[in-house]
């Protein structure tokens, strides 16, 4: 037990150094960074629309980028390793195919981690940097004397907007549909060894989960759909994640409440999705030629 | 057809293996119907031209492919299983290992995966890069590394979990002589510890001078196996070897060999190989 976690571990420490020396990677890495970073200077409304458009924007820096980065990492896992022979060592040591699919995703995995982790922080210190120039600006208007009530009430929904614990809620969902997105590349780069194949199928997944909620409110709940559709969209939500649950971080960045419990709920959905994603993976490997 | 034999190092019967080709183009048989043994200790060479099949023997043996049809043991093990590749080393032919890891770092590697744990790594590592003569090289990134050095280095993380049996894919191609010649020693060397080696070449001249025995496949299928002093020798025929003979003896040699009633005598002047002779030019 302890040997297969080492095994593990050493693919997946591999991967990730290998993935933080592709400049690909890291142009998109430092084209997020500074998406993030520039939306600072974006600055021509109330500061409470300015708060808003800044979590967009940079949550969607994190998420365009983190989607790029998981499909193009993701197709080149094991299409780099069978290109370069290397696949045929590990394979020839005492190493089980499914601990390389493992290793080679939670490498990936470990990637995105580091750079969500990383847009989060310059995403958080342009918030922060936004609330010193608001406070700074409500101080001066009140000329260094004691604050209004309407300048009091301005200085509490600054620290609303620019401390919004909701944003952790936004993160740790983005980073959950980047977990999953790369887990679908990583299977189907278990069946192929085209790059555009696999970031085109998994593109198409991306898509058509974000549709299927929409499809199934208009052809159930709307009752439009014959018994065609409704088949279709059985066999759809059998096969594809519903990536609209996801959907709730626009009303968190928004500004809704949303509760922990609802959260969790999706973490779970996407987990399970995900183990059943890469046991199918595992399986479709085990049987694969090299 | 035989059983197989679970005292062999490799033991194969009627391995046969068919790619199918895409778009409806039918089958491609890359091995057809193949018996093969290796005694434990011995090497053993694997010609052919390519595509011949050598590499797809070498990839069922290891449980990259699976087989179409027939079986193969390791050890008496079914290739492919996690306890038959306990036991097996390999270097596949040009291997690209990951550039920016130093040769050390890819000991590393390749150690956690057969098992090994910290301390083992670090013991065997030292030992291996003795062996493979890159103790200098071992903390350079494998960029600044020569063909031979990659291809050494390749045998290093093979040998990490002491395996008894080593399959080396065409291990001299694209390395120069003196390289080729490392490589080789090498493989006697690890003869000597008593390991079996399984290994494919192109170039016959060193198949021959270090190989106990080899099989010929040629388009799937195996022409011959045997023992090299077997299938090589010319029945009858009778070569002697002299120190020092001048011409005048040599002439004196012939007529006397020719009057003795044994027919006509062939006398040669024996040439080292160019290998020898250009590794000789280099090293002086």
């Amino acid at each position: 037990m302890k040997q297969i976690y080492w095994r593990i571990y050493a693919i997946a420490k591999n991967t990730l150094i290998e993935s933080l020396r592709q400049r690909v990677l890291l142009v998109l890495l430092l084209f997020g960074l500074v998406l993030t970073g520039a939306s600072f200077y974006f600055t021509n409304f109330t500061f409470q629309e300015e708060f808003k458009f800044l979590k967009d924007i940079g949550s969607a820096a994190i998420s365009v980028t983190g989607l790029l980065i998981a499909m193009i990492g993701a197709a080149q896992l094991i299409p780099a390793e069978i290109e370069r022979r290397t696949i045929y060592t590990v394979l020839s040591k005492p190493v089980r195919r499914v601990e390389f699919l493992l290793g080679k995703y939670l490498g990936l995995l470990g990637l995105l981690t580091l750079m969500v982790a990383l847009m989060s922080i310059i995403f958080g210190g342009v918030l922060w940097l936004k609330e010193v120039v608001e406070i700074q600006e409500i101080q001066m208007q009140s000329q260094g004397g004691e604050l209004s009530e309407g300048q009091q009430r301005m200085l509490e929904q600054v620290y609303e907007q620019s401390r919004d614990l909701g944003m952790f809620q936004a993160l740790l969902l983005i980073w959950l549909k980047l977990a999953l997105v790369a887990g679908i590349a990583v299977l189907f780069s278990t069946m192929a060894t085209s790059t555009v194949f696999i970031v085109f199928s998994t593109l198409v997944v991306y898509f058509i989960g974000h549709l299927q909620a929409t499809a199934k409110e208009v052809w159930i709940q709307e009752g439009t759909g014959g018994v065609f559709e409704k088949f279709v969209l059985v066999l759809v939500s059998w096969f594809v994640p519903d990536f609209q649950a996801y959907s709730i971080i626009d009303e968190i960045l928004a500004g809704t409440n949303v509760e922990w419990t609802y959260i969790f709920e999706i973490t779970g959905y996407s987990i399970i999705y995900l183990l059943v994603i890469l046991a199918l993976g595992g399986l479709v490997f085990q049987e694969r030629e090299l | 057809m035989t059983q197989i034999n679970n005292k062999s190092a490799v033991s194969v019967r009627g391995l046969t293996k068919r790619f199918k080709l895409n778009w409806r183009r039918g089958w491609l048989l890359a091995l057809d119907k193949l018996d093969l043994e290796v005694k434990p200790g011995e090497i053993f060479g694997l010609l052919g031209p390519n595509g011949s099949g050598k590499s797809t023997t070498m990839k069922l043996l290891l449980g990259i492919l699976r087989p179409t049809e027939g079986e193969a043991k390791i050890f008496g093990e079914p290739a492919g299983s996690m306890k038959a590749r306990q036991n097996i080393g390999f270097l596949p032919e040009n291997p690209y290992f990951p550039t920016f890891l130093t040769g050390r770092e890819v000991l590393f590697y390749y150690g956690r995966l057969s098992g090994l744990d910290h301390i083992e790594i670090k013991h065997r590592s030292k030992e291996l890069l003795g062996l493979v003569s890159l103790e200098k090289a071992a903390d350079r990134p494998l960029r600044t590394y020569s063909k031979g050095m990659l291809q050494r280095i390749g045998l290093a993380q093979a040998l990490l979990h002491n395996p008894d049996l080593i399959f080396l894919d065409e291990p001299t191609a694209g390395v120069d002589p003196i390289g080729s010649r490392q490589m080789r020693d090498l493989m006697l060397k690890l003869k000597e510890e008593g390991k079996t080696i399984v290994f494919s070449s192109h170039l016959l001249e060193q198949v021959e001078e270090i190989s106990d025995r080899v099989a010929i496949l040629h388009q799937g299928q195996k022409l011959c196996e045997g023992m090299l002093d077997e299938l090589l020798q010319i029945p009858d025929d009778l070569e002697i070897g002299l120190d020092n003979v001048s011409p005048e003896e040599e002439t004196k040699l012939k007529e006397l060999l020719e009057s003795s009633g044994l027919g006509r005598a062939r006398l040669r002047r024996p040439r080292v190989s160019l290998e020898q002779f250009f590794i000789d030019q280099v090293i002086k």
